[in-house]
């Protein structure tokens, strides 16, 4: 197992390099770009004397190569920054809770109360079981739609089954995910009132977001599965196994489904990784659920650089892992694949 | 990606090109002519019916808001899909946001095409350091959410078309840069680059005259389906308000203001995702009707 071992550790290495880039691209676009999040944080009434001081108290204003080697430093001990904008109770820290209107002193001391900000760390994880959930219930609602859909179709090439997978595949990666979910808010919940959605205040509001993730993602399985089943079967194998007389049924399962899934383990390392991280971000927003893809969203509208940074190094790493972990279980599954 | 390596074996040398040859058989498919149909009937109609209509996509009626489309009770010939909060024809403003939406992803699937071929084939084809390097930009590219790099970039500058098409543009082109790679690979060891060199061909003459012409059977099918892909994110972009802002229309900005009248006027946010669906499901049919070609023509598999 000792090749396993060096494998494990060449690619974590790369995947860090990987992680490494990314957080440089995304703290760079974040200050490169104009928009200054003092600002926003403490909102237009503040003189520009006010803005600066914070800021530096930030440490925004060193050069971006000194912020970047700062943060990776604490980073790496875990400490990935407090939100500007999120207190510590999950209240938002808006201009005028942190800045007060008339007297100075009042207005320090409430700001000083205030301004215990909520850790990136915290952020994220008060909305990952939320998000996790939702992208599990997706998950399992993709498959059960797109495999038996899939395998149908690869085994029945041109017949109804085929169409069928092509037909709905092609309707459903035509179907925008927020728009799918605007219907069904309007169909499901606010005409028929069969399951409750926006928000969160109960297993039943995961079922639709989870819906919305499904359809988005099933397209890509069934096109992957079926294709990948319609090659198998025209392998060696699948006649060495007709000569050799072994059942029908013991060459689909043994020998087609075994050697068709690890292309389809691959598709769930990149395509589906990334879709559900988009995926989530976006259904999370129009359903206004309490996961890490809304915090996000508002993070990136606010322009809180900690948080968005925190969710991308989260983002990358998970879809780093993702892939390491499908090389792993496929040449689990062949072993003719080099490690 | 891994499936788009194999592309090593298209039966070759009857005269008529393999790209040709792809686009014959896509052609004799029932669901790439349904897709072309439709798909042109709607442009069609986004191109000519805004200038033929009395109804400008922009003008406000007060006396017409909130009417309904044909199919339901209330509704008039005079406005086909219903007029939203403002008294703006929905049928107009859809076929206008048609235009724009399909003309930035047409524009930044162009644009994401070139440069990720050109990055592609020289990565593949030099190889060594460039290789690595652009392997690595792709990688970290890919692991950033499209999502998040949009909202970073678009939710600071007022976003125009430029700035939508460029963010599309630096989401999308890893994926052909990649593909193109792995061909440029395959390629550079057959015979006939062989015998290019032998015979003096220079690297430049060998990427642009011998491999370039392999790269577009197996990627066309790809720039046809990110058609579709680029205008549902072009939509999202104006849904989450950092498209191109209203009063111009898009799908999704005409989306986003409507969204508040979803339960007593359902039309209004639902109408224009009617007309994307349509123009999608058609650029949908043709992209994967084209891919079953190439699967048929490469793999001798249907």
């Amino acid at each position: 197992m000792a090749f396993v071992l060096t494998f494990l550790i060449r690619r974590l290495a790369q995947g860090v390099v990987i992680v490494l880039l990314v957080t440089f691209l995304i703290f760079t676009l974040l200050r490169v770009i104009p928009g200054d999040p003092v600002r926003i944080m403490l909102g237009p009434a503040t003189t520009q004397a006010v803005v600066e001081a914070r800021a530096q108290e930030l440490g925004l204003r060193d050069s971006i190569p000194e912020q970047f080697v700062r943060y990776i430093a604490k980073a790496v001990q875990g400490d990935f920054g407090e939100s500007y904008f999120i207190g510590e109770t999950g209240i938002a820290l808006t201009a005028q809770n942190v800045v007060g209107g008339k007297g100075q002193d009042t207005a320090t001391e409430q700001r000083e109360a205030k301004m215990t900000r909520a850790g990136v760390l915290k952020v994220i994880a008060d909305g990952l079981p939320y998000t996790l959930m939702l992208a599990g219930m997706g998950l399992l609602f993709t498959l059960l739609m797109a495999v038996p859909l899939g395998i149908a179709a690869g085994l029945n090439q041109e017949k109804w089954q085929d169409r069928l997978a092509f037909f709905i595949g092609s309707v459903f990666i035509s179907l925008p995910n927020f728009w799918l979910a605007l219907v069904l808010i309007l169909l499901i919940t606010a005409r028929a009132g069969l399951l409750p959605s926006i928000g969160y205040k109960g297993f039943g509001y995961v079922i639709l977001p989870a819906i919305v993730l499904a359809v988005e993602l099933a397209p890509i399985i069934i096109r992957g599965l079926s294709m990948s089943i319609a090659q198998a079967l025209q392998a060696g194998y699948v006649s060495g196994g007709i000569v050799r007389g072994l059942p029908w049924r013991q060459i689909i399962v043994r020998h087609v489904l075994r050697n068709s899934s690890i292309p389809m383990l691959n598709l769930f390392g990149v395509q589906i990784g990334g879709l559900l991280l988009g995926g989530v971000f976006v259904t999370e927003f129009v359903f206004d659920y309490p996961g890490v893809g809304r915090s996000t969203v508002q993070a990136v509208l606010q322009r809180d650089f900690p948080v968005i940074q925190g969710v991308a190094i989260l983002a990358a790493s998970i879809l780093v892992l993702a892939n390491i972990m499908v090389d792993l279980a496929s040449t689990f599954i062949d072993r003719r694949l080099k490690f | 990606m891994a499936a788009e390596t194999g592309t090593s074996s298209p039966a070759r040398g009857r005269g008529e090109s393999v790209t040709r040859r792809m686009f014959r058989l896509a052609w004799e498919m029932t669901s790439f002519k349904i897709g072309l149909g439709v798909f042109t009937l709607l442009v069609g109609a986004a191109i000519i019916w805004p200038e033929l209509s009395p109804y400008d996509p922009m003008k406000i009626s007060v006396r017409e808001r909130f009417l309904p489309p044909i199919f339901l009770e209330g509704g008039t010939w005079a406005h086909l899909a219903g007029t939203d909060q403002l008294g703006r024809d929905l049928f107009v403003r859809s076929l206008v946001g048609l235009r724009n939406g399909l003309g930035i992803a047409a524009a930044a699937v162009a644009i994401m095409f070139v440069i990720g071929c050109a990055l592609g084939v020289i990565s593949g084809y030099w190889g060594r350091w460039v290789d690595i390097i652009l392997m690595r930009i792709t990688d970290a590219q890919l692991s950033i959410p499209v999502i998040v790099l949009a909202i970073t970039i678009l939710s600071v500058s007022r976003p125009n078309p430029f700035t939508v098409t460029a963010v599309l543009v630096l989401a999308g082109w890893p994926i052909y840069a990649r593909v193109v790679r792995s061909i440029a690979l395959a390629e550079r060891e057959r015979e006939y680059v062989r015998g290019a060199k032998i015979l003096g061909a220079s690297d430049l003459r060998i990427a642009t005259l011998m491999i370039s012409p392999n790269i577009l059977p197996p990627i066309a099918f790809v720039a046809v389906l990110d058609i579709a892909r680029m205008m549902i994110f072009e939509a999202l972009f104006g849904f989450l308000g950092i498209g191109i802002q209203p009063p111009t229309p898009t799908f999704g900005n005409i989306i986003a203001d409507g969204y508040k009248y979803l339960v007593n006027s359902w039309w209004i946010p639902t109408m224009p995702g009617v007309f994307l669906i349509l123009t999608l499901i058609s650029i949908n049919l043709m992209g994967a009707s084209l891919e079953r070609a190439r699967n048929k023509l490469f793999k001798g598999i249907v």
